[in-house]
């Protein structure tokens, strides 16, 4: 359970590395003091989050079109196990329709976010999520109503 | 078979203390703003163990001051928030003052300090969250429940639920439904 | 005319010619009865002449015998008096024939009757006279006393006969005058009777000519009519396709229509019109259907319908639309006609249609396929070129020269571009193929909405907007949330320097001027929304132009923009059935009129 909002354990999968790139440098240059660990696909990241001695992440930050297992599918899989209840996720995808945003959040997505074009806005908007996220964890709200797209 | 349920956090909460006060057979007595009174004195040991069990509920025995100082106002809001009733007129700032016995410049600067958001901002995330909980009620119509939760109107309701959501009112009770709807045909 | 009208309707001509042939009819009674009354009258005529003749031989015989008495008398010669009973016999014989003269006339024959007995008496006296002139004996004086008194009363029966013969005589003269003047009258009468039948009858003849004369032509033009029309008809099924054919349920006698040889694909009248020909035409496969169908129809009378081919000797297969129904002809017998129908061509063409479609969607599916890449695909190498410009422009910028950071800045300004023509091509596209459901939309609420999502643009041009009551209408929500978009990003982004940007957004009836400029038929029938800025305008002429894909007035690098906005607009209201039209006054603004018809119309 989260104490302070130090040392968040953020996950991302992204099979794109520059993506995976931008993602990481734009933490580093937040000094949040979180741990990032990265995935380039759905079947890695599953991998490790089936071991049973991880420490659960705080959030998690998915691509949608991944190959192999998409984003999607790792979102259902991850949302039909109880273990992660406590985890937020966010969809991290190029797309802004409307109808992708209305189906991740439900099949259990909370937070959506389209891949900004903008490496300023990219840290914006990490920020926004990471410290969005802290807040619900720690007002005592439901995660089965916990929605935030940017 | 699936059922939904209503609850009360707080009242959840409060029970599970009380459980575990009476396994562990510690003495107590229950205050407001989240406080409760151990009356006998509890050894360090019994104290982790306390902590060990309440683990598991996510709940946490705040120790330091500023926490226990922002427990306090959050629970305060809580309050408001919950039971509108109890506070028709309410000038926040000025009740939290009062209330926890402190400036309100240095409430604010200890909680903005220690949760890295304004108090306005969390009063807004609890309004939202409790709006998000009447929606899902189904027992309020938005024009009610925008008057509950002390707005101007549906429009200002609805803009300050996308601003923290991202997603509209109608937006958020449709995924809803949709959820509920997917979990039903498992 | 009228009359000749009425003169042409047969029960009118009919009851007239009767009329005449009974007043003809009637005249020849007349004619008739006045030819026997002439014939009577001439009778009469001739037969009071003979009875004068004979009356005046009698008197003339009587007168004769007195002489040969008086003769006698004198001269005591037996010759005179040799011939005296011949005179008596001839006397007797006029008076038979007198009375059968007089048969008729029962006063003339009592006349007769009384003339009789005067000459019986006179002869009496004639027999006394004589035998008074005969005797001998007695004195002379005696004797010629008797004589002298017996001639006496002798002459004086004769006057008397005489003067009754002579009456008679007279009033028969008188008789036989009138007669004769009757006679000329009825002679008259009998003329013109004679000629009033023969002037009739020729009319009669005449006009019963002329009727037939014109019955005749009608019956010509009639024929004429129907022969033309049997033609038209023959070449109408020839052109249109179809023939048709007639069975008589009672007499089983089956009836072919030229053409429906044709479509068999032989000569008319090439074979005898029955099933049993007819089989070799049919294709076979359709052959049991056809068949079982039409001999159910003759059981049961009901009409038929059904589609089947033809195959036709040279081996074509023709589909055919056949129809059957059922009446009765003037004697009674009940009909099935049927007409055969050559939808070959509308079959072909539905076949090609179909195929057309299956093409259509498979293109469909492609240029969604398409789009897709458009829209994503594209998108993403696009997106990471933002990106490290992003980063480049951050961290290593300063490394550039003047000219390198020149560079750079066109290439981040030339990605943006890009992008904001790709968000806008996916937008069009999203007019074109998206979800085309119409929905009860409050435009009140869309416009909010589109308020919403434009605010910061909004406030920092710190444009008044002014909203007016909007109707609520069927329309394609997101479509029309693009449009309002569209219209009132436009209007801040072309929207004057120095001025305060002013948009109203407002929906209304429609005037007169406007349904005359914009040809709309009924004002009732369509919705009207006008969306108004005070922005730089534009020159009216281009007011078609702007609707144009890709089209752009003001290449101004100031306004940015990719020439869809408007496009998608335009293709907004198209999709719902309606119109948009614009006003443009240089440096004075803009007005947007989008008219979109009312529920029926959709």
């Amino acid at each position: 359970m989260i104490t302070h909002q130090d040392s968040m354990h953020i996950l991302l999968a992204d099979d794109d590395e520059d993506d995976r790139t931008f993602f990481n440098e734009a933490l580093q240059e937040l000094k949040m003091n979180n741990k990032l660990t990265l995935f380039k696909d759905g079947k890695e990241l599953m991998d490790y989050l089936e071991q049973p001695d991880i420490k659960l992440p705080h959030v998690l930050f998915l691509d949608l079109n991944m190959p192999g297992k998409t984003g999607i599918d790792c979102l259902k899989e991850i949302r039909a196990n109880v273990r992660f209840k406590e985890v937020s996720i966010a969809i991290y995808s190029t797309s802004s329709s409307e109808k992708d945003i209305e189906d991740t959040f439900i099949e259990g997505a909370n937070i959506y976010i389209k891949k900004p074009n903008d490496f300023s806005k990219l840290k914006e908007i990490i920020k926004e999520v990471v410290n969005m996220n802290w807040q619900f964890h720690t007002s005592g709200l439901n995660i089965e109503t916990f929605f935030f797209s940017i | 078979m699936k059922l939904n349920f209503n609850y009360d956090g707080n009242i959840a909460c409060r029970t599970i203390l009380q459980e575990q006060f009476e396994r562990l057979d510690i003495k107590y007595l229950l205050l407001d703003l989240g406080q409760i009174e151990i009356v006998d004195d509890v050894s360090e040991e019994r104290l982790a163990e306390l902590q060990n069990n309440l683990d598991k509920y996510g709940i946490q025995i705040v120790n330091n001051p500023k926490g226990k100082l922002i427990q306090k106002i959050k629970d305060a809001i809580i309050e408001i928030v919950y039971e509108k009733d109890k506070f028709p007129n309410v000038n926040i700032s000025q009740y939290l003052a009062d209330k926890l016995n402190f400036r309100y410049g240095y409430i604010t600067n200890v909680f903005s300090e220690y949760t890295h958001t304004s108090i306005e901002n969390f009063i807004i995330i609890q309004k939202i969250e409790r709006a998000k909980k009447l929606i899902i009620q189904e027992e309020l119509t938005l024009t009610e429940i925008s008057h509950e939760l002390n707005y101007s109107s549906v429009a200002h309701l609805s803009t300050q639920f996308k601003k923290v959501t991202g997603l509209t009112p109608s937006m958020f009770k449709r995924i809803i439904g949709r959820r509920r709807e997917l979990s039903n045909n498992d | 005319m009228k009359i000749l009208r009425l003169f042409k309707n047969s029960q009118v001509f009919k009851i007239a010619l009767a009329v005449a042939i009974l007043v003809v009819c009637y005249l020849a009674t007349e004619f008739y009865s006045q030819m026997k009354k002439l014939d009577s009258t001439v009778e009469l005529i001739a037969n009071s002449n003979e009875t004068q003749l004979e009356l005046e031989k009698l008197l003339s015989v009587i007168s004769i015998y007195e002489t040969s008495l008086r003769s006698y008398i004198i001269t005591k010669d037996e010759t005179y008096i040799e011939n005296r009973f011949l005179s008596r016999g001839k006397i007797e014989e006029a008076i038979k024939k007198l009375k059968t003269l007089t048969t008729n006339n029962s006063i003339r024959n009592k006349d007769i009757d009384s003339l009789k007995n005067l000459i019986d008496y006179r002869f009496k006296l004639f027999r006394q006279t004589l035998i008074i002139a005969k005797s001998k004996s007695k004195s002379e004086n005696l004797n010629r006393l008797e004589l002298n008194a017996k001639l006496l009363e002798s002459s004086e029966v004769t006057d008397k006969m005489k003067s009754f013969v002579n009456k008679i005589i007279f009033s028969e003269s008188i008789k036989a005058k009138s007669q004769n003047n009757n006679h000329q009258f009825e002679l008259q009468d009998s003329i013109i009777t004679a000629f009033l039948l023969v002037i009739l009858s020729l009319l009669i003849l005449l006009l019963s000519f002329q009727k037939m004369n014109v019955d005749i032509d009608e019956l010509q033009k009639a024929n004429d009519k129907l022969k033309l029309l049997n033609e038209s008809y023959n070449s109408a099924e020839k052109t249109a396709g179809f023939g048709h054919w007639m069975v008589n349920t009672e007499t089983n006698q089956y009836t072919f229509s030229d053409n429906l040889y044709r479509l068999m694909g032989v000569e008319p009248n090439v074979f005898e019109p029955n099933i049993e020909n007819t089989i070799k035409y049919i294709h076979p496969d359709d052959l049991d259907y056809v068949t079982k169908v039409h001999l159910d129809s003759l059981l049961n009378h009901q009409p038929t319908s059904m589609i089947f081919r033809f195959l036709t000797p040279n081996g074509d297969v023709k589909y055919i639309m056949g129809v059957g129904s059922f009446t009765t002809n003037s004697n009674g017998d009940l009909i099935k006609i049927g007409v055969n129908y050559d939808i070959t061509n509308q079959y072909q063409k539905t076949l090609e249609l179909e195929n057309n479609n299956k093409e259509l969607k498979y293109i469909n599916t492609e240029l969604e396929a398409f789009n897709n890449i458009v829209s994503h695909d594209l998108q993403e190498p696009l997106r990471k070129i933002q990106m490290f410009i992003s980063r480049l422009e951050e961290k290593e910028l300063d490394l550039l020269s003047g000219q390198g950071k020149e560079y750079f800045l066109k290439i981040r300004a030339s990605a943006n571009k890009m992008q904001t023509l790709l968000i806008d091509l996916v937008d069009y596209s999203r007019t074109i193929k998206g979800d085309k459901v119409f929905v009860e939309t409050d435009l009140n609420k869309i416009l909010e909405e589109t308020l919403q999502d434009l605010s910061t643009n909004i406030e920092e041009k710190k444009a008044e907007i002014q909203v007016g009551n909007l109707p609520t209408i069927k329309a394609i929500p997101f479509q029309i949330k693009q449009l309002f978009i569209n219209l009132i990003s436009n209007s801040l982004k072309y929207s004057k320097e120095d001025s305060i940007p002013e948009i109203k957004i407002t929906s209304g009836k429609i005037t007169e001027k406007e349904q005359r400029d914009y040809k709309i038929a009924n004002k009732e029938d369509y919705y009207k929304i006008v969306i108004t800025d005070n922005g730089i305008g534009f020159k009216q002429e281009y007011s078609e132009k702007i609707f144009l894909l890709f089209k752009r007035l003001n290449t101004d690098p100031k306004y940015s923009g990719t020439g869809l906005g408007l496009a998608i607009c335009h293709r907004v209201v198209d999709n719902h059935k309606g119109f948009i039209k614009v006003i443009g006054k240089p440096d004075i603004g803009a007005k947007f009129y989008i008219f979109i018809p009312k529920g029926d119309l959709l």
